[in-house]
């Protein structure tokens, strides 16, 4: 059963202390006397670009790694922690909740918050009383009805948040540690897990939140520590602090600008969309698109603006309306037709949809270009390395060779093994989904400056992003999809998120607080 | 300002292996009502039209007939639920019917030979055993994919034995032996009873009691169970471990019944890992359960046995198990994709 | 950023790929040694036509099958397919070259059906092929009247027998010269090819391959048609080589074309399949085979034998790499 933790801790005492942690792979320094301190009752944001030792730290933390011997000093409620261990560590009351849902999806939730530590009738699973609890719990905490015998592959993903939450506060969690719980979670989803951890902060539990979004950052956290290259560079109360600063401490420089400007030349239409629409997901939309512009799609869950751009890849056909790619129609009825058109699609789930990560970054990058690279069927292996060796060093990939293995590889860079795939194979329209989903702010800026080149170039771009921040440092114009039905256009003065947002759920533009819903 | 993350994707414990089947009532229900109809309707087909088919003697017959199997599709099921249930890297144990084979030749062998019966079952036992454990380091400790990993275990085992019979068929009798082949109680023979109770025990380990629930999340995302505390190299371990046992167990039965080590036997692992697949559509979850398991088994004997009733060739038989993996198999994936 | 592996993990990685070839290599000596019949002409070509050449063709079958992901189950039942066809033609008095089409489109239905079930459908292949095999062993029983053998006795077959069978060209056996010239084109098109290179794609990352613009459908098509030949063509092999068609033979190559592709993966590095470590596979299982025979283990101890081994390549190939990685 959950104790609620005792609120009268002390404030001064910190739930947990990490101070002048060193930690070394082999030749590398991950962390360099790193600090981290959290106290009860607080929300606390973590964040930094990938490498710069967030993951190393929270390894630390839960257990499942050892800082160097005889570097720094690991506390928890006051008392230092000899032998951590992830057992070690539960035991303190420190549950990690893993970014992957970390769930079985063939067990019910009662199973899945009973797994480990089931209780018992005899030497028998009480599942009668395994589903009681796993109510019981989420009612108390969540304030939410989720059958105990629903299966977890039946549940949304904020669904299964809650079950993981849940796992933890059934033994008697202190501190939670959350690794990036937003992922995969929609707006709706990610307001009521903020209100749970609101409702679970009142009650004197310590969470250490890591993201990549800053706005949730500044939404939820109580206090940040910004971590860079292996040590906390700062760490201050949310209220003292703003975006633009947190992000200049992440990249530890001056960002001149997070968006590069880009000469805005349009040139002659390249696509032409009229009326176009498919039964149950979108209908009437129509835009143009010129050669040299970025357009911005958004819309929530469900909008209908990933639809568009499916039907516009070959994924799925269109049922009405009409489409023009350089003068001549266009309707694509696979993949294959629209890639052989010109029209290229970077997904959004890039480990699966984007790149093969078992393959070299050369056999990714010949993967879109077979046809240039082949001869009566043989691929020419000379013309192939020339071709990687261009790509790797026109969008600098970090990398050790063409030979590398993708899955080896940061996902900024990852992506843009994707992006130079394409770019050789004569796509004259790119179409981005989620384009900067994971990728650190780095690689973000170095992403955006290849889709500026791109678009110079002369190529057509279509992206689409639920970062409206992003469309309207990026994008031209942008179209808001709400219902399957463009809600609006944005562009020059009107390019702003807040009247995107507005549209997006369909109401009259107001501007959004930051703290305007309370209990789910 | 992030307006949506888009697009749930349901956690895996690999690519495609689970999709969304859609809330209420999924695509797993309809395909567990349409496989039970489809069992009911054959089995009511064969009771209508066929003479002798519908009689207490020709059920409680292909009833023991199932025994056999029975238990091998069970411990097969058991190490498909442990191992994860993508038959190309999941759990399987092709060295299962080899197993039997060899551990009923020992068995015979060491009776010829003069040993005691304890004796006998012991070393027979534990011989099987032993492969089931080889079999499980090599998954766990050394990685190996157990589709080759048993696929090798099955070479060797099946020569060992062959060595041993030199391919004969060795007749072997014993107290224990005539009891499991004579022996009846309460209208039921020795062989029923003991699926009977295997059965049970199999469904009160896997589901009434803490170790079926962590060897069915090892099955379904092992790093989910690991997170959890459990140990998923010993549980797996484990399972390669019992299969084998159950496997040396049931050649027990099979010299009983034939009263003879038996040769060949190596045959019948197909219909062992058909049944143990087929009966995953018999359940909610879509992975291997015990009920499902013995419906599967139950429904290819009375399948088998309508057949031979109704004077149609033994020769049809495999030909329409395979029509019916196939229609599962299809129905399964036809309705993943409307789900997902 | 990557971080620099550990000496003994790169060193243990490159064992695991040797160990195939350390294997081959040592076993090729210890029989050399131990038998004296065995470092002989006329031993050696035994060896290429009775262990190697059909087994080779299946196998390099099997390996564009798993090459893309798959599994073939089903390989038996087209190279069976192919037997009876050819066999059944013959015995119509039809002419060979006739009878051999007819025996290779015959595996091709076989292939168009797991086409239609795996490329088309997207069943899974392992129980579609599973599925297929059942299915096959009841058509041949069906065909045969219970499973009785096609003889090919008569004196009339036996130029065409001959020819294919047994005949020689510059010393070289017609099975492995069909194996070599196999062999030499899978090799291509696997490994320089495009197809080679969507069947790979494919294997490994299918979305991110369909998302690239290849047709999944028609590579899969292809791989599993080139698979259904392959067995035809083996299973035209076979019914020359012993003279008659027998019911179910085909299913006797399922295990050793398997554990060959896979003993062939630890050969690279990447634990990808390829026709030459396919190749080495078949050799091995070959050279074992006969080895034990001449240094006078019975049939049912070279099984074992057989077995042992597999177990031991893939046990040494899989251990050193997972030390590699620790």
């Amino acid at each position: 059963m959950t104790k609620a933790p005792d609120p009268r801790l002390p404030a001064s005492q910190p739930a947990v202390e990490l101070r002048g942690i060193v930690k070394t792979y082999g030749a590398s320094q991950a962390l360099r006397g790193a600090d981290l301190v959290l106290h009860p009752g607080q929300i606390h944001g973590l964040v930094g670009q990938n490498g710069a030792g967030k993951s190393t730290i929270i390894r630390i933390l839960a257990g499942i790694e050892q800082a160097d011997p005889g570097s720094g000093l690991v506390q928890v409620f006051g008392e230092a922690v000899s032998h951590p261990s992830p057992e070690e560590m539960e035991r303190r009351g420190i549950h990690f909740i893993h970014q992957d849902r970390l769930l079985v999806p063939t067990a019910t939730v009662a199973e899945a918050i009973a797994l480990g530590q089931e209780p018992k009738f005899g030497p028998f699973y009480n599942g009668r009383r395994a589903t009681r609890q796993a109510e019981a719990l989420i009612r108390r905490h969540f304030g939410l009805d989720i059958p105990g015998n629903r299966l977890i592959r039946d549940l949304s993903a904020a669904e299964q948040k809650i079950v993981q939450i849940s796992r933890a506060l059934a033994s008697d969690a202190r501190v939670l540690v959350l690794d990036e719980p937003t992922a995969a979670l929609v707006r709706r989803e990610v307001e009521s897990l903020f209100s749970v951890l609101r409702n679970l902060r009142s009650r004197g539990l310590s969470i250490l939140f890591i993201s990549h979004y800053m706005d949730e950052i500044e939404e939820i956290c109580d206090h940040v520590t910004v971590f860079h290259d292996g040590r906390h560079v700062a760490s201050h109360p949310v209220a003292s602090t703003s975006i633009p600063e947190i992000v200049t401490e992440m990249v530890n420089r001056e960002v001149g600008e997070l968006y590069p400007r880009r000469s805005h030349a349009p040139g002659a239409v390249v696509l032409k969309v009229e009326g176009l629409g498919r039964d149950g997901a979108f209908s009437d939309v129509g835009f143009e698109l010129r050669a040299g512009e970025v357009l911005g799609i958004s819309g929530l869950l469900g909008s209908g603006a990933k639809e568009i751009l499916a039907t516009l890849f070959g994924l799925a056909p269109a049922d009405h309306g009409r489409v023009t790619l350089e003068g001549r129609p266009y309707a694509p009825g696979s993949v294959r037709a629209a890639v052989s058109r010109g029209v290229v699609l970077v997904p959004e789930d890039r480990r699966r949809q984007g790149v093969s990560v078992s393959h070299s970054i050369r056999e990714n990058i010949t993967l879109g270009n077979l046809g240039l690279l082949s001869r009566l069927g043989l691929v020419s292996r000379s013309s192939e390395r020339s071709l990687a060796g261009r790509g790797i060093a026109d969008l600098s990939i970090r990398t050790t060779g063409p030979d590398q293995k993708v899955a080896a590889l940061s996902g900024g860079n990852q992506q843009k093994v994707v992006l130079s795939k394409w770019l050789s194979s004569g796509a004259r329209v790119y179409l981005l989904d989620e384009p900067t989903v994971a990728v650190d702010v780095g690689a973000k800026v170095e992403i955006y400056t290849v889709l500026n080149r791109l678009a110079s170039e002369g190529a057509a771009v279509i992206v689409l992003s639920s970062d409206l921040l992003e469309l309207a440092g990026l994008c031209d114009r942008a179209l808001i999809i709400h219902r399957g039905r463009i809600a609006g256009r944005f562009e020059g003065e009107t390019l702003r998120p807040e009247l995107m947002l507005a549209a997006a759920s369909g109401a009259t533009p107001h501007l959004p607080g930051p703290n305007m819903k309370g209990a789910a | 300002m992030t307006l949506a993350q888009t697009e749930i994707t349901l956690p895996g414990p690999g690519p495609g292996r689970v999709r969304a089947w859609t809330a209420t009532l999924s695509g797993g229900d309809v395909t567990r009502l349409v496989a039970l109809a489809t069992v009911a309707l054959v089995f009511i087909g064969f009771a209508v039209t066929t003479r002798g088919f519908f009689t207490s003697w020709n059920i409680l017959n292909v009833i023991e007939q199932s025994a056999i199997p029975g238990i091998l599709a069970l411990a097969m099921a058991l190490v498909i639920l442990t191992g994860g249930s993508d038959v190309q890297t999941g759990g399987i144990d092709l060295s299962l019917a080899a197993n039997m084979g060899l551990s009923a030749a020992i068995f015979a062998v060491a009776l010829r030979a003069g040993w005691g019966e304890p004796a006998a079952l012991a070393a027979t036992l534990g011989a099987g055993m032993l492969v089931g454990v080889v079999n499980g380091l090599a998954v766990v400790r050394l990685g190996i994919l157990p589709l080759l990993a048993t696929l090798a275990m099955s070479n060797i085992v099946g020569g060992l034995e062959l060595v041993l019979t030199e391919n004969t068929v060795i007749p072997a009798t014993s107290p224990i032996l005539n009891v499991l082949s004579a022996g009846s109680f309460l209208g039921l023979s020795s062989l029923t009873w003991v699926l009977i109770l295997v059965s049970t025990l199999a469904a009160v380990i896997l589901h009434a009691s803490p170790p079926g629930l962590r060897l069915y999340a090892t099955g379904g995302h092992p790093e989910a169970a690991r997170a959890a505390g459990v140990s998923v190299g010993r549980l797996i371990l484990g399972s390669y471990a019992v299969a084998g046992f159950t496997a040396a167990f049931a050649a027990i039965l099979s010299v009983s019944r034939l009263s003879a080590s038996s040769t060949g036997t190596g045959e019948m692992l197909l219909s062992i890992l058909a049944a143990a697949l087929l009966g995953t559509v018999f359940s909610r979850r879509g992975v291997p359960t015990v009920a499902g398991t013995l419906i599967a088994v139950l429904f290819i004997g009375f399948l088998s046995n309508g057949f031979q009733l109704k004077g149609l060739s033994s020769n049809w038989v495999s030909g329409v198990q395979g029509a019916l993996i196939l229609a599962v198999v299809a129905a399964t994936a036809l309705n993943r994709r409307k789900g997902g | 950023m990557s971080i620099a592996l550990p000496r003994a993990g790169l060193i243990g990685e490159r064992l695991a790929a040797s160990a195939l070839l350390i294997a081959f290599a040592g076993l090729f000596l210890f029989f050399a040694l131990s038998a004296p019949a065995f470092l002989t002409a006329g031993n050696l070509k035994n060896i290429l036509v009775n262990n190697v050449a059909i087994l080779g063709v299946v196998a390099i079958g099997m390996t564009f099958v798993v090459k893309s992901g798959g599994i073939d189950l089903s390989t038996g039942v087209a190279l069976d397919a192919a037997g009876f066809g050819f066999a059944f033609a013959l015995t119509a008095a039809i002419a060979a070259p006739l009878a051999i089409s007819l025996g290779l489109a015959a595996a091709l239905v076989v292939g168009a059906v797991n086409v239609l079930l795996i490329a088309r459908l997207r069943l899974n292949p392992f129980l579609a092929t599973l599925a297929l095999l059942f299915i096959g062993q009841s058509a041949q029983r069906l065909l045969t009247g219970g499973g009785s053998p096609i003889y090919l006795g008569n004196r009339s077959y036996a130029d065409v027998l001959g020819a294919i069978g047994r005949s020689d060209l510059l010393g070289i056996p017609t099975p492995v010269i069909v194996l070599a010239l196999v062999a030499a084109l899978a090799f291509v098109i696997l490994h320089r090819g495009r197809l080679g290179r969507e069947i790979s794609a494919i294997g490994a990352a299918p979305e991110a391959a369909h998302y690239s613009g290849i047709s999944t459908t028609f590579v899969l098509a292809r791989v599993w048609l080139i698979a259904a030949l392959l067995s035809g063509i083996a299973g035209i092999l076979l019914t020359a080589t012993v003279r008659s068609y027998i019911p179910m033979s085909g299913n006797g190559y399922l295990l050793d074309a398997i554990g060959a592709a896979f003993i062939g993966t630890t050969l690279r590095r990447d634990g990808r399949p390829s026709v030459h470590g396919t190749l080495i596979g078949v050799l091995l299982l070959g050279v074992v085979r006969n080895g034990l025979l001449l240094i006078g283990w019975n049939f049912y101890w070279q099984q074992v034998g057989i077995g042992v081994l597999v177990f031991a390549v893939l046990a040494l190939s899989y251990g050193l790499r997972r030390e590699g990685r620790h």
